[in-house]
This record gives C-alpha cells, structure tokens and sequence, in this order.
C-alpha cells in the first residue's frame, strides 16, 4: 500500500520534472499541450499557451501568432517569399560546409574546387545544391517581388515592407554575383571582369570604385580576397539583418495583405468574417512550413540529382586569355543585352540607377489607391510590359546575338568550343580514327573501315560540320571557294591531337586560314 | 485525415524519399570521385598538351623525341628510366620535371650533345621567376610528359662528328666557299636525323619548307628572298642564301618569327658535304 503510493507519488513528481524542463524547452508547452499540437486538437489551457511561445522565446516571438485566413489563401502568396527565405537558408548551410574546403586565393581557388569535386564525399552534391539554391532564390525573389507587385501589397502601410524588398532584391543580385567569382574559372573571371567593368565607366570615382572593388586594376589576389568576404561575411549578414526586418514588418506588424478581393470587393459579411478568421502558427501554420520545406528539400535534391543539375567548372581562369564567347550569369543577360545598345554609362550605369530608384518609389508614384489588378489597368500593364521588356533584352545579351563573329571562327567555336563539350568532344574516344578529312571531299559514310563498329557518331559530327559550312555559305557569310578540314592525329596513350581548319578565299584574293587545336583525352569523359 | 495529420504524414514521406535518395547518391560516391579524378587528371593531360606545344616543342620536339645538337628528348626510355639516377634526383619524375620546368637550367648538364641556347640552356616558366607560367600550368606539362613514361622508346641521339669524314670539313661561318656536290636524297635523311623536320615540316616554329596554298616552298622562297628590300643578309644566290640560313641562321630573320629560335651551332657541328646535301634537298622543294 504505501509502496505504491509512493510510486504513483513519484510517477507523478517525475511527471512534473519533465514537463517542467520541456517547457522551460519548448518556451512554454508542456507534454500535454505538445501531444495535443501534434494531434491538432485545441489548447489544453487558458489562455492559450502557445500564444505565450510568442512572448518568451526569441525564435517565436518574431514570428506571427496567427494569419488570416484569406491571406494564407496558395494562390495570393504563392509561397514566394517563404521559398525566398528557404533558398537563403539551404545558400547559409551548404555554403558553411563549402567553406571548409574553399582557399580564396587564385593559386589555390580552382584547386580546392577540384579537390572539392574529387575527394570529398557528397562535394559535388554540395556544390551543386550551393549553385542551384543561388539560382533558384534569385528566380523566387523576382517572382515574390512580381507577386507582391500585381497583388499590390506594396502598398499603403507595406511600402517599408516593399523598400526593404528591394534592398534584397538587391543584396540578392549582389550575393550571386560575388558568389560566382569564387571557382576562380575562365566563365567566373570574365564574368565578373565585364560585370565590374561597368563601375569603372563611372565617371569621376570609376577609377576609384574599380580599385576598391577589384583591388587592383585587373582582378587578381586582392580581389578575390575582397569578393570572397562580400560573399561570406558582409552580404550574409547584411541579408540576414534585412530579411528580419523586412519578416518583421510582415510578421509582427501588418501581417501579409488579404486578397484585393477580399478587402475591396462587395462580398457578403459572412465571407468576410470567414476570411478573416485567424490560422494560429501553433500548430496550423508551423506544420504547413514544415510540409514546405521538406517539399523544397526534396525538389531541390531532385534536381541535382535525377534531374542531374550541374554547376559548370571551366578551365581554370587566365587573364590573358579571353573567352570568344563571355556570357554574363543568365540574370544578368538583361544588362548584358541593354550594353550592346549603347554606351556602358549609359545603359550600364544611368538606366539601371533610374530603374531602382523607380522600384524604390514605387510606392510613392503609384498613387491609385485600390490593390485589385481590375482597378489597376496601367500598372499590371507596366508590369507585364518590364517583364517582357526583361526577356527581349536577355535574349539581346546571348553572346551569339548581334556579334558577328567571322564565319570560320563561330563554324569552329560551335564545334569544339573554347569551354565545355560541344559536339566534337561528344564523339566517343576510340571513333576518332586518325586522319584527314576534308568537307565535300571525303565522303561522310563508312568513315572508319578499320573499326568494326563503325563510326556513327563521328559520321553524324562530321556531317554536321559540312551542313555547317555549307550553310554559311549559302547566307553569304562564308567564301564558296573554302576548304574545311578535321584532322585527326594520334598524340600520345590516351590523347589525340585534332585540328579544325577553315581556309578560304577571302576579299583580296588571298587565302584566309583559321585553324583551332584541340587535345582530347580518352578519360575527360564526364564533364 | 486532418490537414495537420495529412501534411505531416506527407511531409515525413518526403523526408524520408530525400533521405533515401542521399543515401543511394552516397553509395556511388566512391565510383563517382573516381570518375572525376580520372577525367581532371585527362584534362590535365589534354592542357599540358597543348602547352608543351606552344612553349616546349622548339626545343624539344614536337612530339619530345628532342632535336639533336640542341635539346634532349623526354619522350624517351632512358629518360624515364635512368635519368633520376643520372642527376642524382631523390624526389619523383614528377617532381624532377615540375622543377627543372619552373627554374629552368642556367648551363646544360650535357653541354656536349645539348647546349640548348647557351645561357640560359633552357628558360625558366615559372610566372615566380619571370616566366609565362603558372604552377597549375607547370603540373599539367607534368601530366602529359608522364603520360609517354608507358610507351617511351629508347631515342638515339645521333653523335655530331666530332672528326669529319675524309674529304670535308666543318662548315664554319663563310657562305662564299664552294661547297662539294649535294645529294638530296642524303640531306632529305638529314632534315629528320638532325631535327630540322619538327621545327619545318611538322609544325610551324619555324617557315614552313613546303609550298602550302598561299606560298611557294623554301627552293622558290630562297631565290625570291635575296631580293626582298628587307633582307638584310649578304647571300647573292639562293644557295648561299640557304648555306646562311643555316650556318648563321641570326644575319636574316625571316619576319614573323623571332631570332635564336633556329639552333645556332650547325656552323660548327656540320661538315660542308652535309650542308650541301641539305641545300640540295632544300631546292628540290619548289
Ligand atoms: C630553349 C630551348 C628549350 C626550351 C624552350 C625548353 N627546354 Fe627543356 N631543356 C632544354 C635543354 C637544353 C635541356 C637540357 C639541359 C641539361 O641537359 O642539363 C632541357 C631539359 C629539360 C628537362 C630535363 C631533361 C633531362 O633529361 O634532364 C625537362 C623535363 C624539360 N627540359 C622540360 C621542358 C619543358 C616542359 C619545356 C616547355 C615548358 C621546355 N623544357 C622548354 C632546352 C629547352
Ligand atoms: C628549333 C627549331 C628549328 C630547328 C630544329 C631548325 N630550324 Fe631552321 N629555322 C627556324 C626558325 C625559327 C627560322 C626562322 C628564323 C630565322 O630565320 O632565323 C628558321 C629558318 C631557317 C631557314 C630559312 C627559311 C626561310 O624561309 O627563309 C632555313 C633554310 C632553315 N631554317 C634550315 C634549317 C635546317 C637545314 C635545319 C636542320 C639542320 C633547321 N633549319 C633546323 C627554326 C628551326
Ligand atoms: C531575400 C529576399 C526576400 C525574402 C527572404 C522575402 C521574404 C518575404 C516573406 C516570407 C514574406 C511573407 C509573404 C510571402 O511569403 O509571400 C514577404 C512579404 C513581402 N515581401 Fe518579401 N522577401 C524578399 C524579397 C522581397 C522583394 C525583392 C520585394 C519587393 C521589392 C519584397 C516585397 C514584399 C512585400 C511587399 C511583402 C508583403 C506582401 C503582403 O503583405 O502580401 N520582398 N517577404
């Protein structure tokens, strides 16, 4: 008897303890109020303890105790800007860990990107999972803002919430940008040489701005160094510290906007009531975010893995030799587009000054006060507009359009680029028989007697080099009267030379040549 | 199923389909490293390749078989098998090549047989010492030269007479002399023991010997050339302009390549029946 009351005694004070240390845990919940969120039944106390959460732990209290009903409505948000905030937070963590093995200095750079790739397990996921994160934050921080645009919840009392959008618009830009110098390859250096080339035309303090910048007149081991700590120090902190205010603007102050529809249109009070009934965080609104991120977290290893996602590495990078083809990380092509149209302080400089400060005075210049897209018809037409606008001028920026490159040199470029594969490189080793071959001379069946399988893939490349030419030529851009040749030759174990040479009778009736060796190993296989 | 249960129970399952595709990305990871490092050591290769050509095949040969008189072959058993030893190298080949490459050598170990271009014998690359390389470049010339460690054959570097043959003598300096009658069969076997073939005909280090689609050959060339208002040598018929070329190849640069490139000792290792052997071939290349 008295045995087991003290049993049930000390069942009971065991009880107490724990649940005293899980809320001094959870910042308030105790082991009933625990099981009941996770059964999503209501509160087991008065008041309501997870509202208490709010007050008593940091981690809660910047974020809301409830949203309205109509606000959390898939179709208003998207969940745009959460997935914004989820990319950051896959950038924070496989950046730390990239970190480890990242030397920021140009001996070392592209080598600890290789030693990254080849002998560290799940390196390559990382890198991957680093490159892909930055991409996709830059396309759901635009499409956030576009949401946030056509929903016009820029407006009123959010339009700090807005301004602090656009500073994260662009820490954003600025975060991938700097990112993008540190593999210390050809498509790094050259990509950030013309993007930083643009503050150089800055009249009076472009000088100045380039030096602090690059830290010397060409990017070299000062500039990487600077890069590297804008992208792992000054840039995170600065989005961390920006993204909490913009989140606490959202969270704590005026809550996300209801649907124009619901704030605007005559809709009967019942509906209203319904809309703005509250969705609590704990649990309704937590739970969904953890459904979010492991969707995101399954999309995102998804893509690098069966959708096979890769970061590229080019050669390492060489200031002295310049790319024919310098591409611009895509969302930059708009500028890159804009540069081929006029001079760099112009269109580099003036135009996309202009275009921010718009963005940040939005708010302020459009002074329609209704938020539904009916009510608003230049504003969605000026949205629709910029984004197209934004893809012609991408499309202006493809390294391809409006440079004119000299017919033989793009013919051999697209064949065996400078970087990457190209179609050359994609013919299996062993049907690069040794020999020459000459467009419209040889005949492109039957290529390879002394191979019993044959050599289809070469055939089908080699064929695609005669169309070529012969397509430049009929648009005039090529001499009829040329010579094209492959030349292939067996080098050393493993490696064969291959020569690709245009001549052709050129205006003053001499011969033009351009040739391009290149080497290929039988191992370079996989990209 | 409530909302909460059904995204929880959703949420979990996916959590547990990302852990199951780490997990099987994971088990290839051994393979996959493998895979890479195989294919950035063949990128590795393929640069060096490329550089060897562009900085290294002058002197030692297009395809590194060396050019006698001048530059010791590397494609070559018994450099890959003897010469650590020789030199007394402790490190690896590796090694040994990454820094004779990046210093250079002040004074050839082998004056005799190869002098390079005197002093220094043989350029430093490395971008440390004034050079036009970077290490990572220096590596990968590493690369493609162990890559002719399997199949290296023993080169024999032909002995330049140190005794001429009855009847001739060294050449020396003076293209007025009258030279014994040439064979051109003889000079066309020369042309590849001696080397000449890397820098004229199977690269473009130095004019190329053949007629290509704009020029004609050297055998044309030559008369053409004495009468060039640039040419500044002192030969007043082709073959003497081709004797010039060859015994004091630094009189007369022919433009667009640099001078003290053409190996500057055949004036004192050819006999005169050897010289008129290469003029005749030489002629016969219109
Ligand atoms: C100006 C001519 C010249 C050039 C250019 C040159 N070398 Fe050499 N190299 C020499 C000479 C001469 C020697 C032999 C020195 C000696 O015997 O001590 C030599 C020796 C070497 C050796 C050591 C060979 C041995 O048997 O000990 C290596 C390895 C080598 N060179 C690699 C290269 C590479 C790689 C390049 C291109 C980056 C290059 N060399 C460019 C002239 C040259
Ligand atoms: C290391 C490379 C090299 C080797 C080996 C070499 N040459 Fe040359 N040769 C050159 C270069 C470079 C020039 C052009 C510069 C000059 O005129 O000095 C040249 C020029 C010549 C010329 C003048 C060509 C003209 O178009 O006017 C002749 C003739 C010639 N070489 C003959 C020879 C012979 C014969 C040999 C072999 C015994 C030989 N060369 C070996 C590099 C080489
Ligand atoms: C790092 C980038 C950003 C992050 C992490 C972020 C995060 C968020 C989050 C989580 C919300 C809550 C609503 C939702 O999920 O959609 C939100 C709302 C909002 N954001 Fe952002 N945002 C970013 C960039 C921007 C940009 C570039 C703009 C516009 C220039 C912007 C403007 C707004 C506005 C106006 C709201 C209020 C929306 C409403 O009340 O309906 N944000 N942001």
């Amino acid at each position: 008897m008295l045995k087991s009351l003290n049993l049930q005694d000390l069942r009971q004070k065991t009880f107490a303890a724990i649940d005293h240390r899980v809320r001094i845990i959870t910042a308030g919940l105790g082991i009933d109020e625990l099981r009941a969120v996770m059964r999503g039944d209501p509160p087991t106390e008065k008041p309501n303890p997870r509202y208490k959460v709010h007050t008593t732990s940091f981690l809660f209290h910047i974020r809301p105790r409830y949203y309205e009903l109509g606000s959390t409505i898939f179709t208003h948000t998207w969940r745009l800007g959460f997935f914004t905030a989820f990319f950051f937070f896959v950038e924070l963590f496989t950046g730390l860990i990239l970190m480890v093995y990242y030397t920021p200095s140009p001996e070392k750079a592209y080598d600890s990107i290789i030693d990254l790739l080849t002998n560290v397990p799940y390196g390559q996921l990382l890198r991957d999972i680093h490159r892909f994160g930055a991409e996709a934050m830059v396309i759901f921080t635009v499409l956030h803002m576009l949401r946030t645009y056509l929903t016009g919840s820029y407006k009123k009392d959010r339009s700090f919430t807005w301004l602090t959008g656009v500073v994260l618009l662009g820490i954003t830009m600025l975060l991938s940008f700097s990112g993008y110098l540190l593999p210390w390859d050809q498509l790094a250096y050259w990509a950030v040489t013309v993007g930083t080339s643009m503050v150089e035309a800055a009249p009076l303090i472009g000088n100045q701005l380039n030096l602090l910048l690059r830290g010397s007149q060409d990017i070299a081991a000062d500039g990487l160094l600077r890069f590297y700590l804008l992208h792992v120090v000054l840039l995170p902190f600065a989005a961390i510290l920006v993204i909490s205010i913009h989140y606490y603007k959202v969270s704590r102050e005026h809550s996300i906007s209801l649907p124009a529809n619901i704030e605007e249109d005559d809709i009967s009070p019942e509906k209203k009531r319904a809309a703005k009934s509250r969705i609590d965080l704990i649990p309704d609104l937590l739970t969904h975010e953890v459904f979010l991120v492991s969707l995101g977290l399954l999309l995102v290893v998804l893509a690098v893995t069966v959708f096979n996602y890769r970061a590229p590495l080019e050669s390492v990078a060489n200031p002295q030799v310049t790319p024919l083809d310098t591409k611009a990380p895509w969302y930059f092509w708009w500028l890159q587009g804009m540069l081929k149209l006029g001079d760099k302080i112009l269109m580099g400089l003036v135009i996309p000054g202009v275009l921010a400060l718009l963005l940040i005075g939005l708010p302020y210049i459009d002074r329609n006060p209704y938020r539904s897209m009916y009510k608003r018809p230049v504003a969605v037409a000026i949205g629709v507009l910029a984004v197209l606008t934004l893809v012609v001028l991408s499309y202006m920026g493809l390294p391809q359009f409006g440079i004119e490159s000299d017919a033989a040199t793009r013919i051999i470029q697209d064949m065996a680029p400078e970087e990457g594969v190209g179609p050359l490189r994609q013919v299996p080793f062993d049907q690069l028989v040794a020999g020459s071959y000459e467009v419209d001379v040889t005949p492109s069946v039957d290529m390879c007697p002394t191979l019993s399988y044959g050599c289809p893939q070469f055939e089908e490349v080699f064929q695609f080099y005669g169309n070529y030419v012969d397509d430049m030529v009929a648009r005039g851009r090529l001499a009829a009267d040329n010579q094209a040749f492959i030349i292939i030759e067996d080098w050393q174990q493993n490696l064969k030379k291959i020569t690709m040479r245009i001549l052709w009778l050129n205006e003053e009736g001499t011969t033009s040549t351009y040739e391009r060796h290149i080497f290929l190993h039988a191992e370079r296989g996989s990209e | 199923m409530s909302k909460i249960s059904f995204q929880i129970f959703l949420g979990a399952l996916f959590i547990l389909a990302t852990g199951a595709i780490i997990l099987i990305y994971g088990l290839n990871e051994e393979h996959r490293m493998a895979v890479q490092s195989a294919a950035m050591h063949g990128r590795a290769i393929e640069q060096g390749a490329a550089l060897f050509e562009q900085q290294c095949s002058r002197c030692h040969g297009i395809q590194g078989t060396g050019i006698p008189g001048l530059c010791p072959p590397l494609n070559d058993r018994a450099f890959f098998d003897k010469r650590l030893q020789e030199v007394n190298w402790s490190g690896s080949m590796e090694d040994y090549i990454v820094a004779t490459v990046s210093s250079g050598r002040l004074s050839s170990t082998r004056p005799q047989t190869f002098p390079g271009q005197g002093t220094p014998a043989m350029p430093s690359f490395s971008d440390r010492f004034g050079g036009p390389l970077r290490e990572d470049q220096i590596r990968n010339l590493a690369a493609f030269i162990m890559n002719w460690e399997e199949t290296a054959e023993t080169v024999t570097v032909p002995e330049p007479p140190s005794e001429p043959a009855a009847g001739t003598k060294i050449i020396g300096t003076d293209i007025t002399q009258t030279l014994p009658a040439g064979d051109a069969a003889a000079g066309e076997k020369l042309t590849s023991t001696l080397g000449c073939v890397a820098c004229h005909i199977a690269s473009n280090v130095g004019p190329a010997w053949r007629a290509t689609g704009s020029e004609p050959g050297i055998g044309s060339l030559a008369a053409q050339l004495i009468h060039d208002p640039n040419y500044t040598g002192h030969a007043t018929t082709p073959e003497q302009y081709l004797v010039e070329s060859i015994v004091d190849p630094n009189v007369f640069v022919v433009p667009g390549f640099s001078s003290g490139i053409m190996p500057g000792n055949y004036a004192t290792s050819l006999t005169d029946q050897d010289v008129a052997d290469l003029v005749a071939y030489l002629l016969t290349l219109k």
